[in-house]
């Protein structure tokens, strides 16, 4: 009997340093062993550069585009220790469908069965922001991720795509799909931000992983083409991020999140940005009184 | 006389579809002589639209521009994710060199609309190369064809016919009527229209059919006079575009002329309100008159004779213009009763009233009561429910409702879409000639029922 595939899907604001999270969780899932396969579902398609030195690689859709019938081999690149590195691709802006395009790349590999050959232990997919129409959910449907992470900052653009990335899974769970791991909080370099993505996740009934402070490693690494994994490993923020798969290894139940209505949600930011606007002005109150 | 129904007023699905999609009106571009569509969709869209209005609707036939014909893009995977336009212009490029069309029409589909394809670009690269050709979005989310074939018209207005200041004629007139193909007839009954209209002394611009002079007809349209809107509904809102665009004025008939009494009337109103010459217009109609009542008078013995094996009731179930043609018709020239009229084109909301009011005054002393429904089961269900009274009631409606008709032990006469058991080639059934066609069809069906 074939192993259990453990699937995941990281989704996230653009920006927000999804890939630099995911693909630093993926090298830390190889440095301790594990087969690892990095699916980038994002038309920019440079999910697994830091992989790969780097490098860009060819995508699915690139591939597609050429010919009608793709080999799923031809389009699985390996970087560090082995790590395997897909990238679905997507039309130039502004024209095609992106969304058609994710589901295209994720079908085609699905169907020749390409997770099982390579025997892996874990599919991460690293998937752009907002859950804007059905192409980029697809990671959260029926039998493709089990676990859902979401990277965010305690900006409120980024709290807004994760409630939305909520309201995809919330959508999805009644029909077999993905399940709600919890929240990757990155950028988190002060205890007031810390406040702000708790209460948020106690507010959609999740859970926060890890903490990710902002670092001038990770940009270090970032700038020489590798993970922070790769190119520091004995930092501090590698071992943050080790911290960080750690959990995500062990992690075994994901939940049906409970996601802001969007009243609700504009309601609660400005609950954040009176008390944040009452520290600025010295004004010492509430949760902030011991900050 | 329509009975208050009790049954569900509007379900969530359609059975029975009685009517095509809007890029269903790349026939409105083949009903042009010359002109060809060329359909930016996905496999299938097309030649369903063909199968449907052109072929198991009367066999109308898809001519020089539709049916196998239209060039079609046949949309992939790769046209959805990476965009179609590449592909489109490729298309028009090679229809270019093996097609020989006074205008190309390009109608994009669901796929291409929906993922947002810069059809305009890609078209007027070619138009600024001199090439005569128009783009329409036409994606079924927009709507039926009734929809398409309004866009279909504004794009050649807008991008072929053009901007025009010059003088009128006021005794010429652009005529917007019957959606080709849809109903079966059309191309008899635009004849039968051009006819009569040129009958009084008009120029008539008939723009669909063989009596159309194809692009250069489109062309002179900003020259015409007025605008003749002869249906409930349809072509209104070009006329009011057209109103706009080129100050031109226009008349609206919401009733399609069927037999002498209603022709007749059209044509003495059309000659007042363009200013045409009376004596001229009298002479015409009596021409028409006299031929029309000369058949008449021999068709009236059998008519009394055999009332005893004759329909008294009917049902109209159909697209408005033929519908209200219909039963003003029978009811004003036959003395039939309506017992029920349903109107199946999905009528935009802002004419329902207009058209309600029209079911009211269908004579001195008839009022009738009208159903919009687009679902067949509903059709069906208002047939079955209404009171039709001892004798067998005749219905004049589509091949869908022929089971119902049998349950009725009724006669049935196929006067719309889909018309599958009609073989329609040039036969008209409205204006003065046509109405005699018509009568043949009703008491033929009717008498050999029993044989």
């Amino acid at each position: 009997m074939s192993k259990k595939i453990k699937q995941i899907a990281i989704y996230g604001k653009g920006g927000i340093g999804k890939s630099t999270t995911t693909s630093n969780i993926s090298a830390a899932l190889v440095e301790a062993g594990c087969k690892v396969l990095q699916f980038g579902c994002d038309p920019k398609s440079d999910s697994t550069n830091t992989l790969r030195d780097g490098k860009y690689i060819p995508t699915v859709l690139d591939l597609l585009r050429e010919k009608p019938k793709v080999d799923a081999h031809d389009a699985i690149f390996q970087g560090f220790k082995g790590v395997y590195c897909v990238e679905a691709g997507g039309p130039a802006p502004g024209v095609g469908c992106a969304g058609r395009g994710i589901i295209t790349a994720v079908e085609l590999l699905k169907q020749q069965n390409i997770f099982e050959e390579l025997d892996l232990d874990y599919v991460i997919f690293d998937v752009l922001g907002d859950v804007v129409c059905g192409g980029f959910a697809v990671p959260i449907r029926e039998g493709i991720a089990e676990h859902v992470f979401t990277v965010s900052s305690s900006d409120f653009m980024a709290v807004y795509a994760a409630n939305n990335l909520m309201k995809g899974i919330k959508k999805y769970s009644n029909s077999g799909g993905a399940l709600f791991g919890g929240i990757i909080a990155n950028s988190i370099n002060s205890p007031y931000q810390q406040s702000i993505i708790e209460d948020f996740a106690q507010q959609t009934g999740t859970q926060v992983v890890e903490y990710v402070p902002r670092s001038i490693t990770v940009t270090q690494s970032e700038l020489s083409g590798r993970t922070t994994i790769e190119a520091q490993p004995k930092s501090k923020q590698a071992d943050v991020y080790r911290s960080l798969a750690r959990r995500i290894h062990e992690h075994t139940e994901s939940r049906v999140p409970t996601p802001l209505e969007i009243d609700d949600l504009r309601e609660w930011s400005a609950k954040w940005a009176d008390q944040l606007l009452a520290m600025e002005s010295g004004e010492v109150r509430g949760v902030q009184s011991n900050i | 006389m329509t009975t208050k129904s009790n049954i569900i007023e509007k379900t969530n699905s359609i059975s029975q579809v009685r009517y095509a999609c809007s890029i269903g009106s790349l026939y409105t571009a083949a009903a042009i002589p010359g002109v060809i569509p060329i359909t930016h969709c996905g496999p299938g869209c097309a030649d369903k639209q063909f199968m449907g209005l052109a072929f198991y609707n009367g066999f109308q036939g898809g001519g020089y521009g539709g049916g196998a014909v239209s060039p079609s893009v046949n949309a992939t995977e790769k046209e959805v994710v990476f965009g179609g336009t590449e592909r489109l212009r490729e298309l028009i490029k090679a229809s270019l060199k093996i097609m020989d069309a006074d205008l190309f029409v390009v109608l994009t589909g669901c796929i291409a609309d929906l993922v947002g394809d810069d059809v305009p670009s890609v078209v007027s690269e070619f138009q600024e190369q001199g090439v005569n050709i128009v783009y329409a979005e036409t994606g079924g989310f927009r709507g039926n064809n009734f929809t398409g074939h309004e866009l279909v018209t504004k794009s050649i207005i807008d991008q072929f016919v053009g901007d025009y200041n010059g003088k009128k004629d006021s005794h010429t007139v652009n005529v917007w009527s019957l959606l080709p193909y849809q109903n079966p007839f059309w191309r008899g009954d635009l004849s039968e229209i051009k006819r009569i209209l040129e009958g009084v002394g008009l120029k008539v611009n008939i723009l669909f059919g063989h009596h159309s002079k194809g692009i250069e007809e489109w062309k002179n349209l900003p020259k015409a006079g007025f605008n003749l809107v002869l249906s409930p509904w349809l072509g209104l809102r070009t006329a009011q575009y057209l109103e706009k665009k080129y100050n031109q004025p226009f008349l609206h008939v919401p009733v399609i002329p069927v037999g002498a009494k209603e022709t007749s009337r059209f044509l003495r109103e059309i000659s007042d309100y363009a200013g045409l010459d009376k004596e001229k217009t009298e002479a015409f109609i009596r021409s028409e008159e006299k031929e029309y009542y000369y058949y008449l008078e021999h068709f009236a013995d059998f008519y009394s004779e055999y009332w005893w094996g004759l329909p008294a009731q009917f049902a109209v179930v159909g697209d408005s213009a033929y519908n209200l043609a219909m039963t003003k018709f029978l009811v004003n020239q036959l003395g039939l009763i309506p017992s029920r009229q349903i109107i199946t084109e999905n009528t935009p909301d802002e004419y329902k009233d207009f058209i309600r009011e029209q079911y009211k005054h269908i004579a001195e002393d008839v009022s009738v009561g009208v159903d919009f429904v687009e679902d067949g089961y509903i059709v069906g269900k208002l047939l079955e429910e209404t009171d039709f009274g001892h004798k067998s009631p005749i219905i004049f409606a589509t091949t869908w409702d022929r089971d119902i008709a049998k349950k009725l032990n009724g006669h049935i006469v196929e006067i719309g879409f889909p018309a599958s058991y009609e073989v329609v080639i040039s036969r008209s059934y409205i204006g003065y000639r046509g109405a005699l066609s018509l009568l043949e069809k009703v008491f033929t069906t009717t008498i050999g029922k029993s044989a």
